[in-house]
């Protein structure tokens, strides 16, 4: 089974011009993460390196026409600056952003804006909001050089300190009495840990840097007894979390710059490696259905009836010695059903993790990929959630996400390379990367620029 | 005078003839009958002019008649002597053809504008055409009422005294009742007169006092949304009030509203709590009221959020009474095990059933404690990992002996040896449940890393799961679990060949899929000994 790379140009290209249906609501707080999800799927699509693994069907290899049109950059840029709160930070979407008429004023009482609605920042939102103007960013050095201005860098750094709670963990919001909401989610230190990255947190002196050492410990403290990641101290591990635990070490090293030990925190942050790797390794399954083939959809209806579960996986001993090709999905925690975003959690974490090990293990790929390819990717495009699920853009961009990162150097034929730290292809991280010289030393950029 | 759109005529004229094929030349629709109203207030040879397309048509004495019907009609008629004027109303006289003269203007047939549809108007039926602007008239009379009703409750609210009763003006619940109707009657007919929309707020006159902020988005916006119908309007109200700082009923209602739309909006939650807290709501009523809206959106997070925070402020308010304490803990467990009845594995009620044991103490030791829910679930399903890893923190976390803070990877010496011992056997028991199952001997394993014991400690019992391995026809392994753990102790007690046989056989038979790992396992282990 082939990447139907047509078929899903056609999902995003979907996503990206015509209106959600309404059952996107729910995620109506969330636009900024839709948005970045639409984006980075059409770059993913159309990168540079996507074109080099077609170059051998004969055609001539020409660099591909982004799909995200040149022409649009400018205007989807100035969108997600307009949800950027005036103290710092970015909202979520532009339903929870208050107007600036609204917001000016000043109350006497208090010598504080009249009206302080900072708890329409959201961590997601700002992570989201950051990313997405790298992405947009063209290839030229005046369009990278310039991407993130109009970014309240202060401002969006002292929000992110406020966020952080004295255990090391995140927040989600800072309430205008300054109390924090939200989990303790570590999807929110990876967040913090690359909103840091880009603002370069770390070159702005200790008392508007986060208080790392604090994050890396409840990171550390995270690992949970079977070797996976939870969302905090004692919780149930979770392959997400796993995956945001070490990207999130991970982009701190990429700041220590550390050359004695480039993967301190990676290190630090992870009490036991060994059992992390074991465990990342074991969320790959056998995927069964009773006796199904794939052509003959009475009998699998039949049989449906007859078991209300036929795609939980038995994870009995005759499913393991199995010969043969077999199809290799991943779950998120012992137990479940594979899951296509759960592929990419386990092969993101396990190759962020391998920088810090000697000889990376690696995961079936072979089956992981078929898994994908021949159950969860849809025939009108885009990937769901598990066989015979629709479509749906978190899925979809992280289904290739995985591909891209179980294909590692050789790439996915039709995908571009992969940059799995930030979860983005490889060439539209480089851009959030070279962006990021807008607040270099000045020293720095005075090199860069000759 | 002649017709200034001589279309309009030609168009007059087709429909016409059409109507008296139909009827006996009765309009039928309401611009034939503005005509036929036009046409009586004009002579005959005028119409017949028009319709033959020129006075050249006309006959010799309607021509003139013409002309002296246009002359007499104009006000040239003052200029010309006396002796003229005479000398004209004697033609008129003698050329015997009717003058009459009507104040009515030629009717356009567009003249009534289009409908919602974009229906010319002009097209409707008589009755189709009355029935409209009956619906018209009622609407101005409702919108009169609105206007009585505003300047009443302006008066009442400035506590006016009504001079001719002289008495207060007092706005009752009655009278609001009925602009609410009103608004509603009025928004169906702007509905269905002019395809105009009005939101259920913009025509609550509860909510008259507030201007809602809309959302500022421009053309083209990336991942917009079809909103339902109230979204977007109930959003603009959310916006409003928030800005506003209002707490009030009206608000906890419109935060029901939007959570039943998007459970998802992060402040919206927030912004209940603060209603809460200032409406003084008792925390017990909103638990209730969160139980539904938790099973209607079994994957949402803001909803255990919010709930923890109201546990978090409820708890003080009972933690004296312990028989209260304990009623509580119950009352969450018996919806927690709802929640878990359409998920077991749900991680949001899971972690905020730890919480939960913690804050109220729910430990295995209470009388009121998790072990025996908890257990419960396990035998109900065995491969339950979420049930197992509570476990784990019901039994390690427990304050009466736990090391505060200790890691769940590493030893912890505060807990006592029968504890550990209980909990072995405990795994050990369920393992053999159904020996494929690698939630136990997870638990297994991380029992013993708690305890400060070896992994060897319990080959014996991991050996009964693994036969004569590497001899071929002989070996039986029946669990991988186990070999994979043999291996361990094998590595554990330095019997390197051990070892690697059994990550060999799990690569090449027992557990083919991981191969690379199990290589990987036999390498790095080569690697440590050519090292070290």
């Amino acid at each position: 089974m082939e990447l139907q790379k047509a078929r899903h140009v056609q999902y995003f290209q979907r996503c990206y011009t015509t209106v959600l249906p309404s059952v996107y609501t729910s995620m109506d707080s969330n636009r900024l993460l839709l948005g970045y999800f639409t984006l980075a799927g059409l770059e993913l699509l159309s990168s540079p390196s996507s074109a080099s693994a077609s170059a051998n069907e004969g055609s001539a290899p020409t660099s591909p026409q982004s799909l995200v049109p040149a022409a649009d950059r400018q205007r989807l840029g100035d969108w997600v600056l307009a949800q950027q709160h005036r103290n710092g930070g970015f909202c979520g979407s532009p339903g929870h952003v208050q107007p600036d008429t609204v917001r000016r004023g000043w109350n006497e009482a208090v010598s504080y804006p009249a009206v302080n609605d900072t708890e329409n920042v959201s961590l997601p939102g700002t992570y989201f909001a950051l990313l997405t103007l790298g992405l947009l960013a063209n290839e030229d050095a005046d369009s990278v050089g310039t991407a993130f201005r109009g970014v309240n860098r202060i401002g969006t750094l002292r929000w992110i300190k406020r966020l952080q709670r004295p255990d090391g963990s995140f927040g989600e919001v800072v309430n205008a009495d300054g109390s924090i909401s939200g989990g303790r989610d570590m999807r929110y230190c990876y967040m913090a840990a690359t909103i840091r990255w880009v603002l370069r947190g770390n070159e702005v002196g200790k008392e508007l840097d986060i208080n790392v050492d604090g994050m890396v410990q409840h990171i550390r403290k995270s690992q949970a007894y079977d070797g996976g990641f939870a969302e905090s101290h004692m919780g149930e591990s979770q392959a997400g979390y796993a995956y945001c635990a070490v990207a999130a070490l991970s982009l701190l090293d990429l700041t220590a710059a550390d050359a004695d030990n480039p993967n301190r925190y990676l290190q630090a942050g992870i009490p036991n490696t060994a059992a992390m790797v074991r465990w990342l390794v074991s969320r790959q399954i056998v995927y069964t259905e009773s006796d199904e083939s794939d052509s003959d959809e009475e009998k699998e209806e039949e049989e449906d009836g007859k078991d209300d579960t036929p795609a939980v996986p038995t994870s009995e001993m005759a499913t393991l010695n199995v010969t043969g090709t077999v199809l290799g999905g991943f779950n998120g925690r012992p137990n479940k059903v594979a899951d296509t975003c759960y592929a990419w959690w386990v092969a993101g974490a396990l190759h962020v993790l391998s920088d810090a090990l000697p000889e990376a293990a690696s995961l079936d790929k072979v089956s992981g990929r078929e898994f994908l390819l021949q159950k969860t990717q849809n025939a009108y495009g885009g990937f769901g959630k598990d066989a015979g699920s629709p479509p749906d853009l978190f899925h979809s961009y992280l289904g290739l996400a995985a591909l891209a990162t179980m294909a590692g150097d050789e790439t996915e034929k039709g995908l571009g390379q992969f940059d799995v730290r930030l979860c983005l292809g490889k060439e539209a991280a480089s851009r959030v990367d070279r962006a990021r010289q807008f607040w270099a030393p000045a020293s720095e950029s005075d090199t860069t620029d000759a | 005078m002649p017709p200034k759109n001589n279309k309009g005529g030609a168009k007059a004229k087709e429909l016409s003839e059409a109507k008296q094929e139909n009827d006996n030349s009765r309009p039928q629709t309401v611009f034939e009958r503005a005509q036929a109203a036009y046409d009586l207030t004009r002579p005959p040879y005028d119409k017949e002019r028009e319709e033959l397309g020129g006075l050249h048509a006309l006959s010799t004495v309607e021509k003139t008649a013409y002309a002296n019907w246009f002359c007499t009609g104009s006000d040239e008629l003052s200029c010309l002597s006396k002796k003229a004027q005479k000398e004209l109303w004697k033609q008129v006289n003698e050329t015997n053809r009717p003058l009459r003269r009507g104040q009515i203007d030629q009717p356009k047939p567009d003249q009534w504008g289009k409908d919602k549809l974009g229906r010319n108007i002009g097209d409707y039926t008589v009755p189709q055409y009355e029935q409209r602007i009956e619906k018209q008239a009622q609407l101005t009379g409702l919108k009169a009422l609105g206007r009585s009703f505003a300047s009443k409750r302006l008066y009442a609210s400035k506590g006016l005294v009504d001079s001719s009763t002289g008495e207060r003006y007092i706005l009752t619940e009655e009278d609001i009742q009925a602009e609410r109707e009103r608004r509603k009657e009025m928004a169906a007919l702007k509905k269905d007169l002019y395809g105009e929309k009005m939101g259920s707020y913009s025509t609550d006159p509860e909510w008259d006092d507030i201007v809602p902020i809309p959302q500022m988005e421009p053309e083209g916006a990336l991942a917009a949304i079809a909103y339902p119908e109230d979204y977007a309007e109930s959003m603009s109200y959310l916006r409003a009030v928030m800005a506003a700082n209002e707490y009030s009923p009206r608000c906890l209602k419109l935060t029901e509203h939007i959570i039943s739309m998007n459970p998802a909006h992060y402040t919206v939650w927030l912004y209940r709590f603060a209603n809460i807290q200032h409406l003084d709501i008792p925390l017990l009523d909103e638990i209730e009221w969160l139980n539904g809206v938790a099973l209607d959106f079994l994957k949402n997070y803001q909803i255990w959020h919010h709930r923890q925070l109201l546990v978090e402020h409820y708890y003080p308010t009972i933690s004296g009474s312990p028989d209260e304490v304990k009623r509580f803990a119950k009352s969450e467990r018996a919806f927690v095990m709802e929640m878990f009845a359409e998920d077991a594995k749900n991680y949001h009620v899971w972690s905020y059933r730890q919480f939960l044991t913690r804050k109220l103490g729910m430990w295995e030791n209470e009388e009121h404690g998790e072990l025996d829910s908890i257990e419960g679930m396990i035998d109900e399903d065995v491969r339950n990992n979420s049930a197992w890893s509570h476990r784990f923190f019901l039994v390690f976390s427990n304050p009466r002996y736990a090391t505060p803070e200790s890691h769940a990877t590493e030893p912890d010496a505060g807990v006592p040896a029968d504890v550990v011992d209980r909990e072995v056997a405990y795994a050990q028991a369920k393992i053999q449940l159904a020996p494929q199952n690698q939630s136990p001997w997870n638990y297994l394993r991380g029992v013993l890393v708690k305890g400060g014991r070896e992994l060897g400690s319990v080959k014996g019992f991991v050996e009964q799961y693994v036969q004569n391995l590497g001899e071929a026809e002989k070996e039986e392994v029946h669990s991988s679990h186990a070999l994979e753990q043999l291996a361990d102790i094998y590595e554990e007690a330095g019997d390197k060949e051990k070892a690697d046989l059994c990550w060999k056989r799990l690569g090449e038979k027992w557990d083919r899929i991981r191969f690379g790992y199990w290589e990987w396992k036999r390498r790095s282990m080569k690697t440590a000994a050519a090292s070290s």
